[in-house]
């Protein structure tokens, strides 16, 4: 009786205590939702397992992560719009191609591929929707394609987890040893209101490119309003041309991991909310590897706190040539972050060509350095910082050969913007291109 | 359910104020114990000599009489058994005086008494259970407690050799950390305030309702098979002979932490001070709301970003001391033929916590070149951290008690309540060695609410005076809850010296609940039958029990994003969420909650857990000289899973683990002679992983920035977490000299099959997981004596000195994973071993104390110094270095002194960490300068206390 008293008492406080009432009402928004309902949509979750096509007919619908799976092939028709589910964490939507698997998308000009998010009210057949702006972001998650192009990865692993998918996760693998990889075609594509958060500090690019190799055709690709980087090169071969990215929460081109392809006729256009126009590191691991980049137009924001020309950090390796700048405030800088990235230039593994810049002359280069000691306490004044290596003449005395301060107009070098005559961007903000 | 405390606090204290003490008689009571089984003799005689006033024990060896006040001699006999006479027994009137009592076989049948003095029994009998037990065991009396003058648990049990105490809470035997380390509550499991660890909290157990402590080192049938390292069991009384209650107030200062004027504080609720928050920190929109877009034109999105408390950096105050209250009241009743008596403890504790420039450092080696062997940070961290806990804790127990029977019903509740409130400055290294840095302020303001709700009802028979046969039931429900509550971190950019948003570069202002809700029914029934073997008693045990556990854990969080420029209004992060800085649909500028930041299922799950075990075992003596328990366990363990996977596939009812196992164990005992044994046993055990483990959540530490992923499934690196299997082999010699000296050396070799280790996600450096990483094999020495000083010099013998040193020894045999991340990071001249040591398993282990004990001032003092070695705390994995946990220098200092009319006052002082030791861990790798993975420091401590009995 007793035995039988207790259990009574204990289900009672189990009962009680077990359950969290949840008393906080739900709040629908009653016509402030929006989004096509009459148009024809096709709900996509999970991983796409054998070939298939999505046809400009009709409106896809990213719910979380659609993975394409090695071997498999999906062609994207030129005019198809995909639009991502709202969702963060395991639940942000994002189109990844997975290493061997095959993306064919090949838009055009007047009929552009589209990656936006459910909010956005554009419909079947349109290029634009009227809704949104370029300050909404991180609407949705992004696109991430991913290969068996060699990368340099930390601690010389052969290869790793794609940035924008959480670690224990098993289809973000990328890198290899396969240079000429062919992840297939990817053209005219605008992706947009992107970046949604899927860990504390780690959310998607608008592109990420993963051990991508030169097989893989990318080019006339457009990034607008993502949270976090436009379009990010982790490693890989690959050659891009025409990229342009607007008003995207952090850099607008990162290279990363030794990426060792050519970027050719890039504009980036910074927002308020932008970081660096060009944030260029270099290998993580120990293999080495160079990139080009080249006609780039990189245009500033007077409101971003940061909003900076270009950071060169880490050992970064490569070329960079035919900048054209405008637009940039005072006090924003082009940087070699530390020792090593500025031995690099010294050891000619850096190497800059004809910048022109508008307002600015060859002032904006400058030589930083890391911090050695002392560095985690309140006290600035006790840090024990890098020596700097690029003496007599500086790296901003030796900038003036690379460097022309140009009016707005009369530059010489930079992107040929007619080739983003396409883009929503100049559409909506007329660019005039 | 929170109402039950209090009205449980009420019904006792009325019992307490009703009934006084009184009385111009004594008692004696006390425990006989058969030696020849090491377990309580029932029906033995006690008789006062001299008098005709005797009694005989009960069916669990107690007896008690009352007498006039006077000095007594004491006749302990039982047929068969050598008697013993124990002089100079001092009973005071209203006191009771404790004499227990070990008798031994007698070989022949002559009248043979062993003769002794009430003190030299008292001192003897602390050693007894020890000597006699066959499993390899220590004691903790709550005379020994009391002799150490330890006010909880955590404190007393430190002196049990080969016992160390992390963290002032958490038992490690011989080095093995708690996950081999397991504590029992009355026999029974019981999870602990953090319930992914085996072991309970000792620091919530009041010394003065503990019968005694048992710390079992080497396992036998009847325990359960998930412990390598020990098992602590506490056991509570059952009630005190007499009406006694006590109340104790105490005050704790630390100089660096206390009346400090930097102390952080935020505003709570008002029922912080009572451990638990009255709901003002709830999660205050609905788990599935959906979070419009500034895309909206409607104020929704507005009115749900106004609706968090909106508090989010620490204003600074003057902290408070530590304090502390407790009583106590027991007493028995004759009901009948029968015994009626409760048991009941409530105490209240409030701690405070500051430790200013607290850092948690990440490192890895250099990334691209090969030749530096020196490390380069990728994320840095200092900064000041106040804590406030309060502790609420409430014990009551009813036993009920025939000739042949005891029932006992037992109710736990313990409340814990911790608000911590830090400010740090970071670095994120985005490049190798210090490039890429973004300097950022974080502020953190934390809210842990903890409960644990146990009850326990048990029952022991014994059939007749003339039975063979024994049955110990128990049954025990508890519900365990852990919520944190609205913690609110809020990492901020500093761009020029204006705090921005910068969702990219270090994260988001996020606002965190998690609440974990875990239900565990466990029951078991043991069964004794005395028997003879080779004309000698045995004794032949067996049983059963069930466990089964329910988890519900979820968490809920919300991070906020701006418009524009993302600048913190003011420079000020309180008020990144005051009304007029929210976003409206009319401004269309302002702070908001992120697009579609709803529940994520991956971080929720429904684990359940069953275990069924059966045993039988032996005990029996092959010789007058040798004695052997064998014993073979059984146990079936299964863990299911409820929940989605990273691939988002529902799980329901994954059946993830699923074994089931044979662990047999053997203890011998040999008897050199009178003083001497040898003992030898062995044992197969295991050690599972906990929910969280396996489980694929992810728990952000808002403090160290690091995430711990479980590793239910298995990964790229990893295969999915398993149990781990370990023999143990046990070998010792010990002697027992004079007034309760000894002197003991063993030697242990423990081989580990798929231990389970904490480590780096490879190449992730904040990010933490368990793994199965190969097989070890561990092999150890331990001496311990404890010698008075009375050798030395006359005037010396009430001087004692303890100690406990253990050297161990540990291998690991890397699996290929491993080893290949190793290798591929290897920089300079750098070679990678196979072998490495076992994580969480110390080098050595030093306890030493010296103590003076005078009965007669009353006074108890003594100097205590606990060492433990570098121990392995996380495995590195290539680009990431190993982590190890830096000795820390523990010398304490107690002092126990009693006075007033019959010792009933007793005032105890006691000053901790007397050498200001820091607690560190570091980075650790070939030829590179050690890094800082943490540091704190926490000071010097003075305590002092005041308890009345009466």
């Amino acid at each position: 009786m007793k035995k039988l008293l207790l259990s009574a008492l204990a289900i009672s406080f189990l009962f009680t205590s077990c359950i969290q009432d949840d008393d906080t009402p739900i709040i629908i928004e009653v016509g402030g939702g929006v989004g096509p309902i009459v148009e024809d949509t096709v709900d996509k979750t999970g991983a796409i397992t054998s070939s298939e096509t999505w046809t400009n007919d009709k409106i896809y619908v990213l719910n979380q992560k659609v993975v394409v799976e090695a071997g498999v092939t999906l062609t994207i028709q030129e005019g198809t719009i995909i639009k991502g589910s709202p969702g963060t964490g395991s639940l942000a939507s994002a189109l990844i191609v997975a290493r061997g698997a095959t993306i064919n998308a090949a838009g055009t000009a007047t009929r552009p591929i589209i990656f936006t998010s459910t909010q956005d009210n554009i419909a079947v057949g349109q290029t634009a929707g009227t809704n949104l702006d370029e300050n909404d972001r991180g609407l949705w998650g992004g696109v991430l394609i991913l290969g068996n192009a060699p990368s340099s990865f930390k601690g010389d692993v052969d290869e790793v987890q794609i940035e924008g998918i959480p670690a224990d996760d098993t289809f973000g693998l990328y890198g290899g040893d396969q240079a000429d990889d062919n992840s297939g075609v990817f053209q005219y594509v605008s992706i947009r209101h992107g970046g949604a958060l899927i860990g504390e500090g780690n959310e998607i690019n608008g592109l990420t490119l993963g051990g991508v190799g030169t097989g893989t055709i990318i080019d006339n690709v457009e990034v607008v309003a993502n949270v976090d980087d436009g379009i990010e090169f982790f490693g890989g071969t690959v050659n891009a041309t025409n990229l342009f990215v607007w008003a995207c929460g952090d850099d607008a081109l990162d290279i990363d991991q030794a990426y060792s392809g050519t970027i050719d006729n890039a504009m980036v256009v910074l927002g308020e909310a932008s970081d660096h126009g060009l944030e260029i590191d270099g290998p993580e691991g120990t293999t080495p590897g160079a990139f080009t980049l080249r006609n780039v137009t990189l245009v500033g924001n007077d409101v971003s706190t940061k909003g900076e020309y270009a950071d060169f950090r880490s050992r970064a390796t490569g070329t960079v040539e035919n900048v054209y700048a405008y637009g940039f405030p005072d006090g924003k800088d082009v940087e070699l972050d530390n020792n090593g990235v500025s031995q690099n230039y010294l050891d000619g593994l850096l190497t800059f060509t004809a910048w022109e810049i508008v307002g600015f002359d060859n002032s904006i280069f400058v030589e930083k350095v890391g911090c050695l000691q002392n560095c985690d306490d309140e006290d600035e004044s006790n840090d024990i910082d890098e020596d700097k290596i690029i003496l007599d003449p500086s790296f901003t005395e030796r900038a003036a050969n690379w460097t022309t301060m140009v009016e707005q107009g009369s530059q010489t070098v930079g992107a040929d913007t007619s080739k983003f005559a396409w883009t929503y961007s100049n559409a909506t903000a007329g660019l005039g291109f | 359910m929170k109402n039950n405390k209090y009205f449980a606090a009420l019904f006792f204290f009325f019992l307490f104020v009703v009934f006084p003490s009184n009385a111009q008689t004594g008692t004696v009571v006390g425990l006989v114990t058969d030696g020849e089984l090491n377990e309580p003799m029932a029906f033995a005689n006690v008789q006062i000599k001299g008098t005709s006033k005797g009694a005989s024990t009960d069916f669990e060896g107690k007896y008690a009489i009352e007498v006039e006040e006077g000095t007594y001699t004491l006749v302990f006999s039982f047929v068969g058994y050598t008697s013993s006479e124990i002089s100079g027994v001092v009973v005071k009137a209203g006191q009771e005086t404790d004499v227990s009592v070990t008798l031994q076989a007698a070989n022949v049948l002559d009248d043979v008494v062993v003769r002794a003095t009430a003190r030299e029994n008292t001192e003897a009998a602390i050693l007894n259970v020890q000597k006699k037990s066959i499993t390899l065991l220590d004691g903790l009396s709550s005379q020994s407690i009391k002799k150490i003058g330890a006010s909880d648990i955590a404190n007393a049990v430190k002196n049990v050799p080969g016992v160390s105490v992390q963290g002032g809470k958490y038992v490690y035997v011989r080095g093995l950390g708690d996950r081999y380390t397991k504590s029992i509550l009355n026999g029974m499991d019981i999870p602990g305030l953090d319930p992914d660890r085996n072991t309970i909290q000792m620091d919530i157990f009041p010394t003065n309702i503990i019968d005694n402590v048992i710390v079992v080192k080497s396992a036998a049938a009847e325990y359960p098979a998930d412990f390598t390292g020990g098992v602590v069991d506490i056991v509570t009384k059952d009630f005190p002979t007499k009406a006694e209650y006590s109340i104790s107030v105490g005050a704790g200062f630390n100089p660096d932490m206390h009346f400090n004027d930097n102390y952080l504080d935020y505003d709570g609720s008002n029922t912080d001070f009572l451990g638990f928050d009255n709901d003002d920190r709830d999660r205050p929109i609905h788990r599935y709301q959906p979070i419009p877009s500034i895309a909206s034109t409607t104020n929704v999105l507005t009115t749900l970003t106004d609706s968090f408390q909106k508090q989010l950096r620490a204003t600074t105050t003057t902290s408070n001391p530590d304090f502390s209250i407790g009583f106590t009241a027991g007493n028995q009743y004759d009901v009948g033929d029968n015994k009626l008596g409760y048991q009941v403890s409530m105490s209240y504790r409030n701690e405070t916590r500051f430790y200013e420039n607290r850092i948690d450092d990440n490192w890895s080696k250099n990334q691209q070149d090969r030749e530096e062997t020196q490390l380069a940070p990728t994320r840095r961290s200092f900064g000041d951290e106040s804590s406030n806990n309060v502790l609420l804790n409430s014990l009551a127990g009813l036993t009920f008690k025939t000739d042949f029977s005891k029932f006992k019903l037992n109710f736990l509740h313990i409340q814990n309540g911790e608000s911590t409130a830090g400010l740090y400055r970071q670095t994120i290294f985005e490049a190798e060695a210090g490039g890429g840095a973004a300097p950022l302020t974080k502020d953190a303001l934390l809210y842990t609410q903890r409960s644990i709700t146990n009850g326990l009802l048990s029952g022991k028979h014994s059939f007749s005076e003339e039975s063979d046969w024994s049955l110990e039931w128990k049954f025990s429900p508890t519900l365990t809850t852990v919520y944190d509550k609205d913690h609110r971190v809020t990492p901020l950019g500093i761009e020029d010296g204006t705090l921005i948003l910068n969702p990219n570069a270090i994260g988001t202002p996020i606002r965190i609940w998690r609440n974990l809700n875990e239900v565990s029914w466990a029951g078991k029934a043991d069964i004794d039958k005395k028997y003879e073997f080779a004309s000698r008693p045995a004794k032949l045990k067996f049983g059963g029990a069930y466990t089964y556990k329910f988890r519900d854990f979820s968490i809920d969080d919300y991070t906020f994003v701006a418009t524009g420029n993302q600048a913190v209004p003011r420079n000020d992060p309180n008020l990144l969420l005051a009304t007029d800085n929210i976003w409206t649909p009319e401004t269309d500028s302002g702070t908001y909650l992120a697009f579609g930041d709803i529940f994520d299922p991956v971080n929720a799950y429904e684990g359940e857990q069953r275990i069924a075990a059966a045993y039988i075992s032996n005990e029996f003596n092959l010789s007058e000289k040798l004695k052997s328990v064998l014993g073979l366990r059984v146990e079936q363990f299964e863990s299911f899973y409820s929940g989605r996977n990273q691939s988002r596939e529902i799980l329901e009812d994954e059946l993830i683990i699923d074994e089931f196992d044979f662990f047999p164990s053997a203890n011998l005992i040999y008897a050199l002679n009178d003083q001497s044994n040898l003992r030898a046993s062995y044992s197969r055990t295991t050690a599972r992983p906990s929910f969280k483990e396996a489980s694929i959540a992810q728990i952000y530490d808002p403090i160290t920035d690091r995430t711990f992923i479980g590793n239910a499934f298995g990964n790229e690196f990893f295969d999915a977490i398993q149990p781990s299997y370990m023999n143990n082999f046990d070998l010792r010699y010990e002697f027992f000299g004079e007034g309760g000296q000894m002197f003991a050396i063993s030697g242990f070799y423990k081989d580990f099959t798929d231990p389970i280790e904490v480590v780096f996600f490879p190449s992730a450096s904040q990010q933490l997981s368990v793994a199965n990483l190969g097989n070890a094999e561990v092999i150890g020495g331990e001496i311990e004596f404890r010698q008075s000083l009375g050798f030395l010099a006359p005037g010396l013998e009430k001087f004692r000195l303890n100690a406990n040193v253990s050297v161990i020894d540990s291998k690991l045999e890397m699996s290929d994973v491993e080893f290949n991340l190793r290798t591929a990071a290897i920089r300079g001249n750098e070679t990678v071993d196979r072998e490495r040591e076992l994580q969480g398993q110390s080098p050595y282990l030093i306890n030493t104390g010296l103590d003076y004990a005078n009965d007669d001032l009353g006074l108890q003092t003594g100097l205590f110094y606990n060492v433990q070695g570098k121990t392995l705390e996380v495995v590195g994995t290539g680009i990431i270095p190993d982590v190890f946990t830096q000795p820390f220098h523990s010398l304490n200092f107690t002092l126990n002194k009693k006075f007033g009319k019959d010792q009933r006052s007793a005032i105890n002082l006691k000053v901790s960490n007397i050498l200001g030791d820091e607690r560190e861990s570091f980075y650790e790798s070939f030829e590179a300068e050690d890094q800082i993975f943490r540091l704190f420091d926490p000071g010097i401590s003075f305590s002092l206390g005041y308890s009345l009995r009466f």
